[in-house]
């Protein structure tokens, strides 16, 4: 084998003069082109992640919902989470920026894949924690709607119809519809997020790990 | 970035483009995939170039983004069809020059390395290429004596290709 590999070498050196022959205007024109690597789907994919939560609130819709949430008599704790909500948003921002920062290709193979992969659970947990958020304002609702009196109140087109609907009646249908939709939305968001990164770093974790292999 | 500096980066990469084909060469099957992971590679060593102080040689600084950016980096692109495997200019044995048998052994070798896994195949590129075992090591992220023992793992895996 050895000899074998040896003749493969000498064969392999003397193809050069057989490459491909880009000119100086071909790879000139290749530096403007845009990268299309992972590492920058990484970061187009986490700023959608970090931004689009947010973009939500602008939403007259969901604006509206504040007053709802008055009504209910959530609204002190529904702000106060999204003050903190914001803040943690922040931390998760700039360690996520920090970690990019420090992601190079001039890194051996190993400590770039392991850059990238630190890079990435920055998001994970970020992700976690914004669906576990999530699920935690819609048990808060769902507490705010089962304790509430008036419930009627906080939604005023629910009288709107010629036909009154019953205030317990109400209040189940209310209290199905949102733990049925809490529990997809997860289920739902966690889907796509695992997906996406399932297949974005599937070559990335599979020579990882083939590296990582070696080391035992 | 300035003009000069574009300019010396051009001139550098265009007097190492081999090391670029060739890696392209190992990890593409395709005309359209040689050419697009070229382009990345172009753009991964032009972003990290004003980093590039000159303490090494450019073609050696040269092998790590080009090898990174083809195990790591390079998503393949959706755009293009697959089009029918092309046999690089590399793989191409010309008749003449060798024998049958060795014509026919070569030609197998070679299929054989581009079965190989990414991480495989980077140890046999660079050894394809003359480096010594640190050079390896320090590539890959490996220890040297790690990249010894994989290389002789690869030699035998190689050899049961050939022999199966």
């Amino acid at each position: 084998m050895m000899d074998e590999l040896e003749l493969l070498k000498k064969d392999w050196q003397s193809k050069e003069e057989h490459l491909p022959k880009l000119s100086y205007h071909d790879i000139y024109q290749m530096l403007w082109k845009k990268s299309s690597s992972i590492v920058k789907w990484i970061l187009i994919i986490s700023i959608l992640e970090f931004t689009l939560p947010h973009l939500l609130y602008l939403f007259p819709g969901v604006s509206k919902s504040f007053e709802t949430y008055e009504k209910l008599g959530v609204k002190d704790i529904s702000t106060a989470i999204w003050i903190i909500s914001y803040l943690i948003s922040f931390y998760f921002i700039y360690q996520f920026y920090n970690r990019y920062k420090e992601i190079s290709t001039l890194d051996n193979a190993k400590k770039l894949m392991e850059k990238i992969i630190r890079t990435r659970k920055t998001v994970k947990h970020y992700v976690i924690y914004s669906l576990s958020m999530l699920f935690v304002t819609c048990i808060i609702i769902m507490i705010g709607i089962y304790l509430s009196d008036n419930l009627l109140d906080a939604f005023p087109s629910a009288n709107d119809g010629e036909q009154k609907i019953a205030p317990e009646e109400f209040k189940n249908i209310l209290l199905w519809t949102m733990g049925v939709f809490s529990i997809l939305m997860v289920a739902f968001m966690g889907g796509i997020y695992f997906l996406l990164y399932g297949l974005l770093l599937k070559k990335l974790n599979r020579n990882y790990k083939e590296l990582k292999r070696l080391e035992v | 970035m300035n003009k000069e500096l574009e300019h010396k980066f051009v001139t550098e990469l265009e007097n190492n483009q081999n090391i670029v084909h060739k890696v392209c060469t190992l990890y593409t099957n395709n005309r359209d995939a040689h050419k697009d992971l070229f382009q990345e590679i172009t753009i991964q060593l032009w972003k990290a170039y004003p980093k590039f102080r000159g303490e090494s040689k450019f073609s050696t600084w040269m092998y790590r983004v080009a090898l990174n950016t083809a195990i790591t980096l390079y998503r393949k692109s959706k755009r293009k069809i697959q089009t029918q495997d092309y046999e690089s200019v590399i793989f191409k044995i010309k008749a003449d020059e060798y024998d049958a048998t060795q014509e026919e052994q070569l030609k197998l070798m070679y299929k054989a390395v581009k079965q190989l896994g990414d991480i495989d195949k980077a140890l046999v590129f660079l050894y394809l290429e003359d480096k010594d075992y640190r050079e390896i090591s320090e590539t890959l992220g490996i220890s040297e004596v790690n990249a010894r023992v994989k290389m002789n793992r690869i030699k035998k895996k190689l050899r049961t290709i050939l022999n199966p």
